[in-house]
C-alpha cells in the first residue's frame, strides 16, 4: 500500500486523500519537542486545571450552600459555570477555536434553536404546574357529577 | 493550526471562489461535527423534557439525598462525592485524548498509542463507576425503569429521596404526587445516563480500534493521524454531554 510514491501536488490531493490536505502534516509539525508543541501541551493542562477548579466549586456550592441561597441565583450560577466549561471543551479540546470563522459559525448557529426550546418547554411546564394546582381534583369532580356507567 | 497549508497565501476574498475548501476541513471531519450537532439535539431533547417534567412537578427528589453512597463506605452519607469522582475521571480522559490528538499532529506514533491507552483506561473506569451506581440504585429500588407505580406503596419507600424541609408538606398531604415525581426522576435518570453510557461504551470501542490501527502503523503509512482527531471530537463531545448531565441531575 505504501509502495507507490506520494505526490503532494494540490490536484492529486483534492482527488485523493483530502484529509492530508487539511490535517496540516504537509506544512509544519515536524518536531514534537518544539516550543510550539510544548506551549500547546501547556495550554491543554491549563484548561484541565480550569475545568477541575470549576467542578470543585460547583460541587462545594451544591453540597453546602445551594439550600441556603435563592433558587434562581443558584440555577443561574450553575448554568453559567456549565456554559463556561462547555466553552473551554469545545474551543480548546475540540480545537473549534482554531478553525475558520465560517466553520465556527456553521457549527454554532443551529444551537441557537436551544434558546427557543428552553423557553417553549419551560413555559409549557409552568402552564401544567398552574393547571395541576388550579384544576379541581378527581374526587371533587366526581362529587359534583357522579360517574355513571 | 496553520491555515495557509498548501495554497500559497490565498487572499481572503477568494475563499469561496473554488480551488480550496472554504472551511479548511476535510469531508470526514466536517461530517463528524455535523453528526455531533445532531447528537447534541438528541441529548438536548432528553434533557429539556426532563427539565419540563421537573418544572411542572410540585416536588422533586433531591440529588443530595439520592446520590450519597460511595463504594465500600457503607451507609455513610457522602452526597455528590461519587459523581464528582466520575466527572474527574471523564475530564481526565478528555485531557489524555487531546494529548493523543496533539501527538498525532506531530506524527508521534509512540505518544499517540500511549495517550490512547490512558484514554481507554479512563473510559473503562467511568463505565465501571456507572455500573456500580446503577447496581446500587437497583438494589435500592428493586428495578431500574418503571419503579414506583403501585399506589399501595408506603410513603416510607420514597420519602428519603426528598429534602424534608422542602417536600415535607407534600409528602404528608399528597404522597402520590411525590411518588409520581420519584417515578419520573428515575425513569429520566436511567434513560439519560444510559444513553450517555452507551456513547461512552462506543467511544471506548472506537478508541480500541484506533489503538490497534496506530500500533499497526496504519496512520503512519497514511501520512496523517486525522482519524485520531475525528474520534477525539466524538470523545470530547461525550465529555461535554456529561458536563450538562452533571449539572441537570446532580446540581440544579
Amino acid at each position: 500500500m505504501s509502495a507507490h510514491t506520494h505526490s503532494n501536488s494540490i490536484q492529486d490531493l483534492y482527488e485523493g486523500d483530502q484529509s492530508k490536505l487539511y490535517s496540516g502534516v504537509l506544512a509544519h509539525h515536524s518536531d514534537v519537542n518544539s516550543s510550539e508543541s510544548k506551549s500547546q501541551v501547556k495550554k491543554i493542562w491549563k484548561v484541565f486545571w480550569i475545568l477541575l477548579v470549576i467542578t470543585v466549586i460547583e460541587v462545594i456550592v451544591g453540597m453546602f450552600f445551594s439550600h441556603s441561597m435563592p433558587k434562581g441565583l443558584v440555577n443561574f450560577f450553575f448554568l453559567a459555570l456549565t456554559i463556561l466549561k462547555a466553552g473551554y471543551i469545545v474551543a480548546i479540546f475540540m480545537h473549534l477555536g482554531d478553525e475558520f470563522k465560517g466553520f465556527i459559525v456553521t457549527v454554532l448557529v443551529p444551537l441557537v434553536l436551544f434558546v427557543w426550546f428552553i423557553i417553549a418547554f419551560l413555559a409549557d411546564g409552568s402552564s401544567w404546574l398552574h393547571m395541576n394546582n388550579e384544576s379541581p381534583s378527581r374526587e371533587q369532580i366526581e362529587a359534583v357529577a357522579p360517574h355513571t356507567k | 493550526m496553520s491555515q495557509s497549508t498548501v495554497v500559497t497565501s490565498a487572499p481572503k476574498e477568494n475563499i469561496w471562489e473554488g480551488g480550496r475548501s472554504p472551511y479548511n476541513v476535510s469531508y470526514g471531519k466536517m461530517m463528524m461535527w455535523f453528526f455531533l450537532l445532531s447528537d447534541a439535539l438528541t441529548f438536548g431533547a432528553l434533557l429539556i423534557s426532563y427539565g419540563t417534567t421537573r418544572f411542572f412537578s410540585a416536588v422533586w427528589p433531591d440529588a443530595n439525598e439520592v446520590f450519597k453512597a460511595f463504594p465500600f463506605a457503607g451507609h455513610a452519607s457522602l452526597p455528590l462525592l461519587f459523581v464528582s469522582l466520575m466527572t474527574f475521571i471523564l475530564i481526565m480522559s478528555s485531557v489524555t485524548m487531546v494529548l493523543a490528538v496533539h501527538a498525532g499532529h506531530y506524527g508521534d506514533k509512540k505518544n499517540v498509542a500511549k495517550w490512547l491507552v490512558w484514554t481507554i483506561i479512563g473510559g473503562i473506569c467511568f463505565l465501571a463507576c456507572q455500573a456500580w451506581e446503577w447496581t446500587h440504585l437497583h438494589s435500592e429500588l428493586h428495578g431500574l425503569w418503571g419503579t414506583f407505580t403501585d399506589p399501595a406503596t408506603p410513603t416510607s419507600k420514597f420519602a428519603h429521596f426528598f429534602d424534608p424541609h422542602v417536600a415535607g408538606h407534600v409528602l404528608d398531604t399528597q404522597p402520590m404526587m411525590a411518588m409520581q415525581s420519584t417515578h419520573n426522576f428515575f425513569n429520566y435518570f436511567f434513560t439519560i445516563t444510559g444513553f450517555h453510557g452507551g456513547h461512552v461504551t462506543s467511544g471506548v470501542v472506537f478508541n480500541i480500534l484506533l489503538l490497534v490501527n496506530t500500533v499497526n502503523g496504519v496512520y503512519e503509512r497514511r501520512g496523517h493521524y486525522e482519524m485520531v482527531e475525528k474520534i477525539g471530537l466524538y470523545w470530547h463531545f461525550v465529555d461535554l454531554v456529561w458536563v450538562f448531565v452533571f449539572t441537570c441531575f446532580y446540581l440544579l
